[in-house]
Order: structure tokens, then C-alpha cells, then sequence
């Protein structure tokens, strides 16, 4: 293997690695304050509303446009899993209507 | 075997994740392939990075010629919001040993988090599980990246809905959270701002910024509300 592909493998690794770990290896072993915690409990819906906003609005380009294919799929799959609640066919029915729509968009 | 059992647990849970990394996976064997990558660099990078939007950008950087260091530091900055979520997880491993801790984070990503989250009661305190969870989730993303690369050129991985599989994950997650007025607040919040902090600054550790954002947002109105509670007793405009 290249030096220099290993060089980027295991800097990416590393510096991967840290912020995974780090916390997880202290906050453990601290007492947390109440309302530390009670930030930490709404960061889950947090992380991914700011995960999947920008995959729904931001086009491969990096530009902020409506893209009407993945909005109504996106639409569909949220009231899906709202009545449904359940994890896995929700995530396939919301597949499935990407590829349906696909030959109407 | 317990332990077995909860491991096979996490398995289980993993198989949406699986569905949406073989598939991204072999995108990203089949661009790494495309930039110069040999197959063992592929799986290695797989195998050690594990991330992958930063991985998809060091093929990007890595074809436009650039080194090592601007390459690291940009995949320090997409993933420093593992921070966050790694943080949120150590709520749940208080009684872990050290080095196990090392092996269970070194697996996070968005995707194992987000169903490790919806399943709490299960994960507690329970390494096997989220074990379980993640190495399922790891194996897929190494056996997508390494197949990806080697038959890349025969497979149709825009087809069947396969581009929407983990946007689709990430939205059923999401409404798995939403359990209260409050989380949707955080829901708009932090998608409204993580749209313009990336229209603003460009790239994903925009999201980092949001979700502080919003999270932050979150405690004081927990406060504030505490503080009513605390007052008055009233509780308006419920039901």
C-alpha cells in the first residue's frame, strides 16, 4: 500500500476516532448535572432533524433548491411512520414510494 | 447464552441500517476505485475510518490531488458531531469497563446511534446489544465498500429507491423522537437553522452547530417551564 493512502487512512482514523470515544470515556465517569442531561436528552432530535433537513433541501452541488422527488417522499415516509411507528417497513415503504415516484418526476 | 441472545438482539435491530450501508457502501467502493484507490485501500478505509460522508469527501479530495493534512482536517470537522451523540450515549454506560467503551464508540455513527436511541431500554447498560448493533452495521458498510469496488461496474446502485434508504431511515428515526410539543420545536429549529448554517458556511459539520443550537434552545425552555411549574402550578393550555 502507498505511504501517503496510509498516511490519510489512519489520520482520518484517528481523528475519527476521538470524538467518538473521548466523551463516552469521561462523561461516564462524572456525575452530570440535571440539566445537562436534560440537553443531552432533546440532542437525539436535534442531530437528526439537522441531518435530514439539509439532505432534503441542498442538491448534490451544495445549492439550497426544492426537490419536489425527495420533499413528497420525505412527506410521505414521516406520515407513515407517524401511524405506523413501526421501524422497519416504514423505511421500505418510504423507499418504495421514492422509486414509484421516480417515474412520474 | 444471555449474552447471545442480546447480541443476536442488536443483530436484528441493525437490519434497516444494513439495507441502507451495502448499497452506499458499494457507491463508495465503486468512486474509490474510480480515484486511484486499490481494493485493500478501499477495505481498509472502510474497515478503520467507518465514516462514511467523510469517506466519500477524501475520494472527492484525494482525486483533486491533496494531501494528507486537509484531508484530516476535514474529516476531524464532519465528524466532531459524534461529540454530541457519544456524550448522549454515555448517560446509558455508567457501570462499562474502559476499554470496552473503546470498542463501543470506535463503532458509532449517525445511523447506529439513531437505533440505538429508539431502543433505550434494551441498550442500558448493555454492551452486547449495542455490540450487536454495530458490528452488524460495520460488516455491511466493510462488505458494501469492498464488493462496491470490485463489481461496481455491474451494479445499478441508483435503482429501486436504494439513494433514498437512509434518508428514509434518518425520518423514521426522527419520528421516533418526537414525543412531546417540545421535540418538534427542536425539530424545526435545529432543521431551519442546520439549512442555513450550511447555506451560510458550507459543509456537514454545520450540523454540529444546529444541533447545539436547538439542544441549547431545548434546556432553556425546559428551565423556564420548570420555573413556571415551580411558581404558579398553572398548566396552561394543555389537552
Amino acid at each position: 500500500m502507498r505511504e501517503e493512502m496510509l498516511a490519510i487512512i489512519f489520520g482520518m482514523a484517528v481523528v475519527t476516532f476521538l470524538p467518538r470515544f473521548l466523551p463516552m470515556a469521561f462523561l461516564t465517569r462524572w456525575v452530570i448535572p440535571e440539566r445537562v442531561k436534560m440537553g443531552l436528552g432533546y440532542i437525539p432530535t436535534a442531530i437528526l432533524s439537522a441531518i435530514v433537513f439539509p439532505i432534503l433541501f441542498f442538491n448534490g452541488g451544495g445549492e439550497l433548491v426544492i426537490q419536489p422527488h425527495y420533499l413528497l417522499s420525505a412527506i410521505s415516509v414521516f406520515i407513515f411512520s407517524w401511524r405506523l411507528k413501526r421501524l422497519w417497513a416504514s423505511v421500505i415503504l418510504g423507499m418504495l414510494i421514492y422509486w414509484a415516484l421516480g417515474f412520474f418526476l | 447464552m444471555m449474552n447471545n441472545d442480546q447480541f443476536r438482539g442488536g443483530m436484528k435491530a441493525a437490519l434497516p441500517i444494513v439495507l441502507g450501508y451495502l448499497p452506499v457502501g458499494m457507491a463508495f467502493g465503486l468512486l474509490a476505485r474510480n480515484a486511484g484507490l486499490t481494493l485493500s485501500e478501499v477495505g481498509l478505509m472502510s474497515l478503520l475510518v467507518y465514516a462514511g460522508a467523510s469517506q466519500f469527501l477524501a475520494i472527492e479530495m484525494i482525486f483533486k490531488g491533496m494531501t494528507w493534512l486537509p484531508i484530516v482536517l476535514a474529516t476531524f470537522f464532519i465528524n466532531l458531531r459524534h461529540f454530541l451523540m457519544s456524550s448522549n450515549l454515555s448517560l446509558y454506560f455508567k457501570n462499562t469497563r474502559f476499554p470496552l467503551l473503546g470498542f463501543l464508540s470506535a463503532q458509532l455513527t449517525d445511523e447506529s446511534f439513531a437505533v440505538a436511541i429508539s431502543n433505550l431500554p434494551k441498550v442500558k447498560n448493555n454492551p452486547p446489544y449495542l455490540f450487536g448493533l454495530q458490528m452488524t452495521s460495520h460488516l455491511a458498510w466493510v462488505i458494501g465498500s469492498i464488493g462496491g469496488a470490485f463489481f461496481g461496474p455491474f451494479i445499478n446502485v441508483s435503482g429501486y429507491g436504494l439513494p433514498f434508504a437512509l434518508p428514509s431511515l434518518f425520518i423514521c428515526l426522527l419520528v421516533l423522537q418526537l414525543k412531546s410539543v417540545h421535540h418538534f420545536g427542536i425539530m424545526v429549529v435545529a432543521g431551519v437553522s442546520s439549512l442555513f448554517f450550511k447555506w451560510a458556511f458550507h459543509g456537514n459539520w454545520t450540523i454540529l452547530l444546529a444541533a447545539l443550537l436547538a439542544g441549547g434552545m431545548g434546556v432553556v425552555v425546559e428551565i423556564i417551564n420548570g420555573k413556571q411549574k415551580a411558581g404558579g402550578g398553572r398548566q396552561e393550555g394543555q389537552g
